[in-house]
């Protein structure tokens, strides 16, 4: 498994840096590994609002689905589109494609950092 | 907590990685490190293994096991073959399902029963209530034996590395067959749970599993979890209990008839006396005939149905989600999620498999009976209405050897309309026309053993006056059975047919001919007509009796189609009521010659099925045929047989060189006349019954079934043109069949020192008929007769007796009497082989050399040539504007 220390990560798997004022957001390698090959996604649209801890949409492999929760609150001003048509990408390299940008971040959650995640992962096991 | 149970094969599945999850009750692998995705894709592409050994093997045996599995089965267990395994339903009084089944039959003292490992303790429970009434027992042998399944295209190869090249079963799905695998017995089955056609489930001891999973391993399979058979048998359309049977989501038992494959597992037999959930089932049976008849009268027997549905919207739908029509309720998602495809691209026999990957969100639901294909209908998928449509089927197993994928919307090219004048489209008809004629006539060398060029004098013939008139003629008692005709203007064809009866009695060398049918195929429905029409003789007030059992040769093993119930035999063959299929029983054939007829065990057959017609002959021929030995046994036997030879491909060669049907003991000889046979296409019946003889009133009853039972028109142009064949073949016959099968072993012989594989025996020459054939490469045939084709050589691609279907042909097939006609010798033979080795083992391109190769060998042989005759038919050719 592989945990980038630059990111931060989420109790609920999904990791977060900020480029300037926005905050872009994909999942970790454990979430990837655990969906198995993911076949579909569910994106919210630009201008949509987003939660802390609130789910902003949702990510569908062969036997199941899972949501996908925001570690912030702010607005959404970019999706990665690819996504859409070549969800796998997520499998290929989870730390490339980001899923959501959030500008006008007014809360963030607790995160970990990848040491810390690293150890959390490990008791969810 | 209860511990999970674990296959033979746990500790392989852990070693290698795979995701192990709870499978009712088992701890099975979901997937291995490959994923789900490309699992599922290995499988349609190559060769995928699936452990299958949670799922419950029981042996049923004892005197009374068939009446018990007739009692708890929906099948018709007597209808099942030795070597045959069928699919089937165990039913539950009210008509709904306990559980879904295959049922085998390796060895004639006992059954093999598969059910699904989910149920096996319930069916069990089942089971054995009903089983104390029966002198029978029920053994569980699930853990003595596992089971593999072994799906995919490239599944045969490998298994065929283990058997050493031997067959590992009869080319049709349920064939069984049982091996040895490099010292292992191993159970085979052409039977599995994925939709490919080529797929075979395996049954090892326990202690040999292992060792069978990682030798299929090491010849390139790949392991498959739980995950893609799910997607896989979803994809084929095929039920999982719990899903498309047993209970719905409201907790309701879901009736048998509705899941599709019903109709196959459910049969109402006198023979399965009073079964369990007869009543039921036959309640839903007679109201989903009326559903398919567009009838919903009775629909709240059956309110729902399982019917494959695609998403148009973007998502993915999945199991319990609910569906709505117009904004109400109608059911449920049974089974739903996102499947990969391999993209196709091209039409036809040229579709070509691209590695492109494209995923598609399909499933299955349990709704209302009455929709139909293509009717829209919405799923709600967590809160939003996604569009679906309600499709036929999402694969197409009938093109083996690759399981096809049908992708909803997708069209075939459409011809595009020129808006040309019709004078234009007319003048360029007559353009294409040319070019067409002058290529085949003069630039190709034609193989096909089908077809040949009749000589001018023919065809012109063909083209003269009689071709667009009418003489309908019959025997009248009143004038001592002189023929009658209908028309004026007809005396000069009167004659002709008076003068091709007597030809063509000398040539067969028999007492009548009939020759008003105008194609092999009429010659045969005409044959089977009278059979059907003499049996029935003595009694016109009943409805008539259909012919059983007829043994002929199957179309795998090169029977003609004619032959098959699907060809000509189709209205005139009785069903059985024991098996529920058509009365018919196949030839066997030699286990090292599968193009030849075992006699020894065809007495067998003729001995436990005492046929009322045999019919001989075939299309993929490079034998003769036993009839001489038949006649001979079906003598001694006292049996009323009669026997027939239809010699479509080989009515050219009734001779010295091949055979003598009627010396040898036939009664009835069809045939087609413009093969081997020098004439135009048109069919010909002949008999050898005498006036005296009691089979003379099925002469008389060919005679009207030719006419008025099959034409009105006979088609007088090609009947005159067959005179001057018939003259022609009376003439040049000793010569040209001689010829032909010294062509054809000569050409058999050049083409397998060119390298190539060539079929049959070659203690004989490969053949001794007119045909050869040259094995290619399993599926190959279609590719490598479309390189030849652009290569100006013509041949058939054919599948050979081991393989599936036309597209899956291996094989090709080509005959020698055209070429032979205009004068090829093994010469011109031998340098033909090179060509062809040239073009199939090296992709060279040779069309000028086998153009100019052709272009010296223009002219006919064997018609008359005399100066008188050329001058006559100059004349003519003036004289009828040629």
């Amino acid at each position: 498994m592989n945990y980038p220390t630059e990111l931060k990560y989420s109790k609920t798997h999904e990791w977060l840096t900020m480029d300037g004022d926005v905050a872009v957001i994909g999942i970790s390698d454990f979430a990837q590994d655990a969906l198995g090959d993911v076949v579909f996604i569910n994106l919210p649209e630009v201008g949509d609002d987003v939660f802390a801890g609130e789910p902003f949409g949702d990510v569908e492999s062969v036997k199941a689905v899972s949501d996908l929760v925001s570690p912030v609150t702010g607005t959404v001003c970019a999706i990665n589109e690819v996504l859409l048509d070549a969800p796998e990408a997520l499998n290929e390299d989870c730390y490339e494609a980001w899923i959501i940008k959030v500008e006008g971040v007014t809360q963030t959650e607790d995160l970990l950092d990848a040491t810390e995640y690293e150890e959390f992962c490990a008791t969810e096991e | 907590m209860e511990k999970l149970k674990r296959t033979q094969l746990y500790q392989v599945h852990v070693d290698e990685g795979a995701t192990m999850v709870d499978f009712g009750g088992w701890n099975m692998p979901v997937q291995y490190p490959t994923g789900i995705v490309a699992e599922h894709l290995y499988t349609r592409h190559f060769c995928s293994l699936f452990d299958v050994s949670h799922m419950g093997r029981l042996i049923i045996e004892g005197p009374e096991m068939v009446p018990f599995l007739q009692h708890v089965l929906t099948s018709n267990v007597e209808a099942l073959d030795l070597d045959k395994a069928q699919y089937c339903i165990i039913p539950d009084e009210d008509g709904s399902a306990v559980d879904d089944a295959y049922l085998y039959r390796y060895s004639e003292d006992r059954y093999l029963l598969v059910v699904n490992a989910s149920n096996t303790d319930k069916d069990l429970e089942h089971l054995n209530k009903i089983v104390k009434d029966y002198d029978c027992t029920i053994t569980n042998i699930t853990a003595d034996w596992g089971s593999i399944a072994v799906q995919g295209p490239k599944s045969k190869d490998l298994l065929l590395v283990l058997t050493g090249g031997e067959a590992l079963t009869e080319p049709m799905k349920n064939a069984l067959g049982v091996h040895d695998f490099e010292g292992h017995k191993a159970y085979v089955a052409k039977t599995g749970y994925t939709g490919e056609p080529i797929g075979y489930e395996v049954f090892v001891k326990s202690e040999d599993i292992a060792w069978l999973w990682y030798r299929l391993e090491e010849l390139g399979a790949r392991p498959a979890g739980l995950g893609a058979r799910d997607t896989l048998r979803l994809e084929a359309g095929m039920p999982l209990y719990g899903h498309e049977m047993g209970e719905d989501p409201d907790g309701n038992p879901m009736p048998v008839f509705s899941v599709p494959l019903a109709r196959f597992a459910v049969s109402f037999s006198d023979r399965k006396g009073d079964f369990v959930g007869r009543a039921a089932l036959e309640k839903q049976s007679a109201v989903f005939k009326e559903i398919m008849n567009r009838d919903y009268s009775h629909i709240d027997v059956l309110p729902r149905r399982i019917l494959p549905i695609a998403l148009l919207d973007r998502g993915v739908i999945r199991a319990h989600m609910e569906v709505f029509r117009n904004g109400e309720k109608i059911g449920w998602v049974t089974s739903g999620t996102m499947v990969p495809y391999y993209k196709a691209e091209g039409e036809g026999l040229e579709t070509v498999i691209t590695d492109e990957v494209v995923k598609r969100s399909i499933g299955m639901a349990y709704i209302s009976s009455d929709l139909l294909e293509d009717d829209i209908i919405e799923v709600d998928v967590r809160g939003r209405r996604l569009k679906a449509v309600v499709v036929e089927k999402h694969l197409d197993a009938l093109a083996p050897p690759f399981a096809r994928p049908l992708i909803y919307g997708h069209e075939l090219a459409k011809r595009e309309e020129s808006g040309e004048s019709r004078l234009n489209k007319a003048i360029n008809l007559l353009q294409r026309a040319e070019e067409n004629h002058i290529w085949r006539q003069q630039n190709c060398i034609n193989l096909i053993p089908s077809e040949n060029t009749p000589s001018k004098a023919v065809t012109m013939l063909c083209a003269s006056d009689p071709a667009f008139r009418y003489a309908e003629h019959k025997k009248v008692k009143s004038f001592y059975d002189k023929d009658i005709f209908y028309y004026q203007g007809t005396k000069f064809i009167d004659d002709v047919e008076q003068l091709l009866v007597e030809e063509m009695k000398q040539y067969f060398g028999c007492t009548e001919v009939e020759t008003r049918v105008i194609s092999g195929q009429m010659s045969n429905m005409c044959a089977f007509s009278a059979l059907m029409d003499w049996k029935n003789r003595l009694d016109r007030k009943n409805t008539p009796k259909r012919l059983g059992y007829v043994l002929n040769n199957h179309i795998i093993k090169g029977g003609h189609l004619s032959a098959q119930p699907m060809g000509a035999l189709h209205d005139y063959v009785a069903i059985d009521p024991v098996t529920e299929r058509a009365a018919v029983v196949n030839f066997p054939v030699c286990k090292d010659n599968l193009f030849k007829i075992d006699v020894e065990e065809t007495k067998k057959v003729i001995e436990e099925y005492k046929p009322e017609l045999i019919i001989f002959g075939k299309s993929m021929v490079l034998h003769k045929e036993p009839v001489a030995e038949i006649r001979k046994f079906v003598d001694e036997m006292g049996l009323n047989t009669t026997i027939m030879y239809d010699m479509a491909h080989v009515l050219g060669l009734i001779g010295d060189y091949f055979q003598k049907p009627f010396e040898e003991g036939a009664e009835i000889v069809t045939g087609s006349t413009h093969k081997t046979f020098f004439g135009p296409q048109r069919g010909v019946v002949a008999v050898n019954y005498k006036e005296e003889d009691l089979k003379y009133g099925l002469w008389k009853a060919i005679e009207t079934r030719a006419f008025p039972g099959s034409v009105s028109n006979h088609h007088l142009g090609t009947q005159l043109g067959l005179l001057m064949a018939a003259y022609e073949m009376n003439t040049f016959k000793d010569a040209y069949q001689k010829a032909i099968i010294t062509n054809a072993k000569s050409f058999a012989k050049s083409l397998k020192a060119a390298g190539l594989n060539v079929c049959g025996d070659p203690a004989i020459d490969y053949t001794e008929t007119h045909q050869v054939i040259v094995s290619v490469g399993y599926g190959e045939g279609a590719d490598i007769a479309a390189r030849l084709e652009r290569n100006n050589i013509i041949v058939n691609y054919q599948a050979t007796p081991e393989e599936e279907g036309f597209t899956a042909s291996g094989a090709l097939r080509m005959g020698m009497s055209e070429m032979t006609r205009f004068g090829f010798g093994p010469a011109e033979f031998d340098k033909l082989a090179q060509l062809m080795a040239d073009v199939i083992l090296r992709d060279k391109d040779v069309s000028q050399d086998v153009a100019k190769l052709r272009g010296e060998f223009t002219e006919m042989k064997y018609c008359f040539d005399d100066k008188a005759f050329d001058e006559a038919l100059g004349h003519f050719a003036g004289k009828i504007g040629f």
